[in-house]
């Protein structure tokens, strides 16, 4: 793997602020995979809406929000990691009386990483 | 210069941890994606520590780590388990695997190698590892 941050350091800076903007840089590599996620979970969201959330379509929305949070707070999005790992909960131990959280929260995720996606 | 094995099966967990730990501390670091892959590199290499998710496609954390321990010649090696946020009980079924330490996801790259030398009780300023299983433990204590 290239040592990015080997590179990084090789220039006279704060190592912190270089290691934010190497953190930055993965953020928007990874940006595809992310947007792949949130997809999932937004797809859950809207089956269990209409009523009709099919298990499997349950289970990789619960994989894919446990993914988001534990990643997205190690990009800085500490408070969208928080809301993902409510929707993980809740697709855990899913019933068709917790769609309006699960609603209200997805919504929340996605007002969150609007301007970083 | 110490030598840290991750293993993960998220891309973006690997890099960022990679990152962390060249930048913050300066260490060498080996990635895998997988357990049977990590126990294979682990016998290669002889890394210092290893960093691994706990849930893994196929094989998980704590059952590479089991079959870690099954070879003398890794068996040494601190593990670090890596997962989302537990409950008590399921840090107490880590603790009782034997791993050095258990780490929560989503850690901070700026204090991620703070937190594994910290676990470790590692010496900020000698390459010397302890590989003490009862000093290493104490993490989780």
């Amino acid at each position: 793997m290239p040592s990015l941050a080997a590179d990084s350091m090789n220039q006279d800076s704060n190592p912190d602020t270089e290691i934010r903007a190497l953190l930055q840089e993965l953020w928007q590599r990874h940006l595809p995979s992310t947007q792949e996620r949130l997809d999932l979970v937004k797809s859950a969201v809207e089956a269990a809406s209409a009523g009709h959330l099919e298990e499997a379509v349950r289970a990789e929305a619960q994989a894919a929000a446990h993914k988001l949070a534990g990643n997205l707070g190690m990009f800085g999005h500490k408070e969208a990691g928080e809301v993902a790992s409510e929707i993980e909960y809740i697709l855990k131990t899913y019933t068709p009386t917790s769609v309006p959280s699960l609603v209200t929260f997805e919504q929340q995720l996605h007002q969150l990483l609007a301007s970083y996606l | 210069m110490r030598q840290i094995l991750i293993i993960d099966d998220e891309d973006d967990i690997r890099e960022v941890a990679s990152l962390s730990l060249e930048a913050t501390a300066g260490w060498k670091i080996l990635t895998a994606s997988s357990g049977s892959q990590g126990i294979e590199m682990a016998i290669e290499h002889q890394p210092d520590a290893i960093l691994m998710d706990v849930m893994m496609p196929g094989v998980d954390g704590p059952t590479t780590f089991r079959e870690m321990q099954k070879l003398p010649s890794i068996a040494h090696i601190p593990v670090l388990l890596l997962t989302a946020k537990v409950q008590g009980v399921d840090k107490r079924r880590f603790a009782d695997l034997g791993v050095a330490a258990v780490l929560f996801k989503p850690f901070d790259p700026l204090t991620l190698a703070d937190q594994i030398v910290e676990a470790l009780q590692w010496s900020t300023d000698s390459s010397a590892i302890n590989h003490s299983n009862s000093e290493s433990s104490s993490a989780l204590k």
